[in-house]
């Protein structure tokens, strides 16, 4: 049975650390109508992730866009924290 | 809703709707809303927009540190969602490397302690080095020194008179072993093969590796019994096993918010402050003979005079 604008993606080596976090920030997308993960098996380390998109966009982009848009977010986040602990550390001495 | 000064106009979400986004409720017989919301889409009726922007999230986010020492640091963080959290978590525990002995060469052991609980103790000591200097090493490769550090240990208990020496084997009686190994013993070709010796590694502390806690007891031993040993130490990482994992513990939990339904007042609110043992509660003179109960700070739980709770423990 086809479904338009759905894709099915099987990530090797990588287990709910990830999936959780990047099914969160699919999620976050206007453009995506279903967006979910799971772990096959418990004992192969791999998952798979399912998302289903409006016909303006396509599951690959909004794939894409969703881990480019986490790494800017984590990237923001080290920055706050270094920022942080820096000064936190200059507190000290 | 419509706001008179400005022409736009900014939907929002009733108050109960509101508390069900953000809040997540701990009911008597079980916390409620704890799915956050996050499909873009679920105000859509409202005319509320749910979706989140990378400017949103970089204007709303923020980091305290609570404390922080060399083993312990405890922060929050306002603005980001339990899934994130989690992975950090799930990550400090299992996916940062770090130095831990995996290889034990027994030269001699006449203690009470098998050589195999020797060898799993000596696979869980802490070992300060950083896991950032070496490489990964496989089962077919040959320990050079960017891959293993070596450790030895070289104790005999003897009796001197009324006293007896070495009782006990700590970790400070580890020794590091910057040349490679020097087992076996008679012949030339040794275990590790050190093109270098590893005292001249970049970035390596001033007293060189050894055990970050000198005072972990290894083995007990009488006197007549001695313990001599190598330990090749390599890097890994936590999912691999539990003595590669550089925390103690980590933990997250959402902040708790603390909300009095109504107004206390009197003897009434003297009794609530004294009955909560954390100081969540405070007193404030409103002049009159009453007095209101208002709660102190933002962080009440966990956290009272004598001892701190702390997330992520080294």
């Amino acid at each position: 049975m086809k479904v338009m604008n759905a894709a099915t993606f099987t990530v090797e080596r990588e287990d709910h650390t990830v999936g959780n976090v990047i099914r969160m920030q699919l999620h976050r997308d206007p453009s995506v109508l279903f967006a979910g993960y799971r772990l096959p098996h418990p004992l192969q380390y791999r998952l798979v992730v399912k998302i289903q998109t409006t016909s303006q966009s396509s599951p690959m982009q909004a794939y894409n866009l969703a881990i480019t848009d986490l790494i800017k977010e984590l990237d923001h986040l080290k920055a706050v924290f270094e920022h942080e602990t820096s000064q936190k550390q200059a507190d000290y001495y | 809703m419509a706001d008179a000064s400005s022409g736009e106009h900014e939907p929002e979400l009733p108050p109960h709707l509101e508390l069900q986004r953000t809040r997540v409720v701990c009911a008597p017989d079980a916390p409620s809303y704890t799915e956050s919301v996050q499909y873009s889409g679920a105000y859509m009726a409202y005319g509320v927009d749910n979706s989140l922007r990378i400017e949103d999230f970089c204007k709303n986010l923020r980091v305290e540190i609570i404390s922080m020492n060399e083993e312990d640091i405890e922060f929050d963080i306002v603005g980001i969602d339990a899934a994130i959290a989690n992975a950090f978590r799930r990550i400090l525990i299992a996916e940062v490397p770090t130095m831990a002995i995996e290889k034990v060469y027994i030269a001699n052991n006449t203690s009470v302690i098998q050589d195999e609980v020797l060898a799993h103790r000596l696979g869980l000591l802490p070992i300060k080095a950083d896991p950032r200097l070496f490489d990964y090493k496989s089962e077919e490769e040959n320990a050079n020194e960017k891959n293993t550090i070596v450790f030895k240990i070289d104790v005999v208990c003897t009796r001197k008179g009324e006293r007896v020496l070495n009782s006990s084997v700590t970790s400070d009686q580890m020794k590091w072993l910057p040349e490679g190994s020097e087992m076996p013993f008679n012949t030339m070709t040794k275990f590790t093969s050190f093109g270098s010796s590893q005292k001249n590694l970049p970035g390596l502390p001033a007293e060189g590796i050894s055990c970050q806690y000198p005072d972990i007891i290894v083995a007990k031993l009488r006197p007549g019994q001695a313990i001599e040993l190598e330990g090749h130490a390599i890097k890994g990482s936590g999912n691999i096993h539990a003595k590669w994992s550089p925390v103690a513990t980590a933990r997250y939990r959402m902040l708790p918010e603390v909300n009095l339904m109504e107004d206390i007042q009197g003897k009434l609110a003297e009794e609530l402050v004294q009955k909560c043992p954390t100081g969540v509660f405070d007193i404030e003179d409103v002049g009159t003979d009453s007095v209101n109960c208002l709660l102190q700070s933002r962080r009440p739980l966990w956290q009272d005079q004598g001892t701190a709770r702390c997330v992520a423990s080294v």
